[in-house]
């Protein structure tokens, strides 16, 4: 995904949750019930709708992942199916 | 690849353990640090409009007349030189949790190793004449001892017709109410800047980190104002040596150390500007001046007299004394005073359930783990559903090992074999970010509580655990106690008590209930490390916060263990194996 046209607040907020991702994640370990994880989904929402409307769609993911939801895959709105790749391609970043 | 990225997360991990220690403040209860003696008495000149006029004091030869002071929980006196409260110990409070510890002093003079006290007084209006009382003034009083039922009024005449008066009431905790009046006897009017100051003489050690604020404070039109000590100095420049001053209606100001604060109130519905100052004595010494004065003068006819009224605070910042104080003496935000944080709308009323369970339980251990019973009860739901999916799970795992067999050399296609078992069976393996994320503001809160109500502080709990805000004292490397070495001297990680140990037995057990969903077998290897880094990471965080967790883990087992019986009982009992799982 494209990087270059997103804002700074969108850069800052990615970055956040890459270092989440990083630093924060292995010691707590994954516990997200779709596919791309919350954390992905975030990046990618952040990066495609920007800091604020992605933060919204981050947010509602979240509340979302929970155990009354069956999970799988969920992508982010506005984003090509990408079924096969995307998909398989989030879960390796793990 | 792995093997590289689990490397990388094991560094990554450390460096968030050295992060903390870093970050995190310094869990020693040792009193603070003692400061060199100041040299020779000072003056806090601070300003001319701040302050009164006072030319340099020569250390008086015969000590001060004082006048006593014996309240319910404080006792001390006050110095009829400059009118100054500077001699205040609390009754209730000691410095640490060993036998025949001295009180906690909350004023103390000029010339002592730490000056704090708090001072009241006039200015003159620009161009004024009046001769006002200052530093050196000897007062004289009506009383020798001020207690809850004999307020003490202090009076100077200046000899030129003016006569200044001081009334002092104190009321069975640390709150005193003072009254300034001026009665002119003279042919003409006066106008005279009343204010009120606290003065700290000496730069304390900060003891809370990042974590609590320690130094001036003030709320005034409702806002918060915490800032450094640095910032003081940093900002005060002679000649003023006012660092900045901050106008409004009421409000309070003061300085505040994490448990103890020295703060004065003006009239609330007074005009006042807040000045903070600090008078460098070279390099970090110096005194910091954050006090009151008003802005429209008070203004005494000839023959007549007028007074102002205002509060001084000095003492332990007890939650519901200040909201008492805040409510009956219309306080604007005087529970501000304890940190409670960023997260106060959820901190400060998970401390209010807490102090509720103290009184009802009579200890703060116990009600802290009648507060983790309240908190799984009210996520009881969403475990159960949780512990339902693990639970089928496990009637799962044969088909996934299986699968692991078969793809055991293709990551990607193990992923996706998975993911599709999942979906045909029904269930979902992970329990979700939202319960995850949902523990941390509970997590953070009973820490931050802990960290920083002076309710905690000297806490006692069972046994070995005499105060729940400090770790657990025992150390299995000194075979508690046996060894008389300090492990601390080769490292600070070499601290690991009982209840810590406790604590990382419990998440081994869970982790060993719980195997994580995680399919990356790096990652499995790291969550292997987890109960081991937690431990030592948990061994240096207060003994209330690990006996949480150990009794909230505890309470996770028994929960997902009584569950897991019930399904087991329930599948033996309909015993209908060829059907498909439910869609749940």
């Amino acid at each position: 995904m494209s990087t270059s046209s997103i804002s700074l607040p969108a850069h800052v907020l990615r970055a956040m949750i890459r270092a989440y991702q990083l630093v924060i994640r292995p010691i707590w370990g994954a516990h997200c019930r779709f596919s791309p994880s919350c954390s992905h989904y975030a990046r990618d929402a952040i990066a495609l709708h920007g800091a604020g409307r992605g933060s919204v769609l981050a947010g509602w993911r979240i509340l979302r992942c929970n155990p009354w939801n069956a999970g799988g895959h969920d992508p982010v709105p506005g984003t090509a199916c990408g079924c096969g790749m995307q998909n398989s391609k989030s879960l390796a970043g793990r | 690849m792995d093997i590289k990225r689990f490397m990388v997360a094991t560094a990554l991990s450390a460096v968030v353990l050295v992060g903390f220690e870093y970050f995190l403040p310094q869990q020693n209860h040792k009193t603070v640090e003692q400061q060199a003696p100041a040299p020779a008495p000072v003056t806090a000149a601070a300003d001319g409009a701040a302050s009164p006029a006072a030319e340099p004091a020569a250390k008086p030869d015969a000590p001060d007349p004082r006048v006593t002071i014996d309240a319910g929980r404080v006792g001390g006196s006050l110095d009829l030189r400059g009118a100054r409260l500077d001699d205040l110990v609390l009754k209730n409070y000691h410095e640490t949790v060993k036998d025949g510890s001295p009180l906690v002093r909350v004023l103390e003079p000029r010339g002592e190793e730490q000056p704090n006290l708090v001072e009241v007084g006039w200015t003159n209006v620009s161009g004024g004449q009046v001769r006002v009382p200052d530093a050196n003034t000897i007062w004289t009083a009506d009383h020798e001892k001020l207690t809850e039922a004999q307020p003490v009024t202090l009076s100077w005449d200046n000899g030129q017709g003016q006569v200044f008066q001081i009334a002092i009431a104190i009321d069975q905790n640390y709150m005193f109410s003072v009254t300034q009046k001026v009665v002119n006897h003279g042919g003409e009017g006066v106008s005279l800047y009343p204010f009120s100051r606290v003065e700290r003489g000496y730069t304390p050690v900060e003891t809370g980190g990042y974590l609590v604020h320690e130094g001036p404070i003030s709320v005034i039109d409702h806002r918060l104002d915490e800032s450094s000590y640095k910032s003081l100095r940093k900002g005060a420049v002679p000649p003023g040596n006012i660092a900045w001053s901050k106008s409004g209606q009421g409000g309070w100001a003061g300085i505040t150390d994490k448990y103890w604060l020295a703060a004065v109130i003006p009239q609330q519905d007074s005009d006042v500007a807040a000045n903070y100052a600090f008078l460098s004595q070279g390099g970090d010494k110096g005194i910091y001046d954050v006090g009151f004065t008003a802005r429209a003068p008070l203004v005494v006819a000839a023959g007549g007299e007028a007074s102002t009224e205002s509060h001084v605070f000095a003492g332990a910042k007890e939650v519901p004394l200040l909201e008492k104080y805040e409510a009956s003496l219309h306080i604007p935000d005087f529970w501000k005073a304890v940190d409670f944080g960023w997260f106060a709308f959820l901190t400060r009323p998970i401390f209010t359930v807490l102090d509720w369970l103290n009184t009802m339980l009579g200890n703060f251990g116990l009600a802290l783990m009648a507060f983790t019973l309240l908190v799984k009860a009210l996520f009881f739901p969403l475990a159960t559903k949780q512990f339902h999916s693990m639970g089928k799970m496990r009637q799962l795992q044969p088909k996934i090992k299986a699968l692991r067999e078969r793809y055991k050399d293709d990551q990607m296609a193990l992923n996706q074999q998975m993911i599709g078992l999942y979906k045909q069976e029904g269930v979902n393996p992970a329990s979700g970010c939202l319960p995850m994320l949902l523990q941390i503001p509970v997590f953070w809160c009973l820490y931050k509580d802990l960290y920083v109500t002076i309710e905690m502080r000297h806490a006692p709990f069972f046994g070995w655990i005499h105060d729940l805000s400090a770790f657990d004292p025992t150390n299995i490397f000194t075979l508690f106690g046996l060894i008389p070495w300090d492990p601390a001297v080769i490292s600070p990680m070499l601290q690991l008590g009982l209840w810590p140990m406790a604590f990382g037995l419990t998440m081994f057990i869970q982790q060993k209930l719980n195997p994580a969903p995680s399919v990356d077998p790096a990652q499995q290897k790291m969550f292997q490390f987890m109960p081991i880094i937690f431990t030592f990471f948990m061994a240096r965080q207060p003994a209330g916060l690990v006996i949480y967790y150990c009794w909230n883990n505890l309470l996770t087992m028994l929960q997902q263990t009584v569950i897991q019986r019930r399904m087991n009982t329930k599948a033996a009992a309909t015993s209908q194996p060829k059907l498909p799982a439910g869609k749940k």
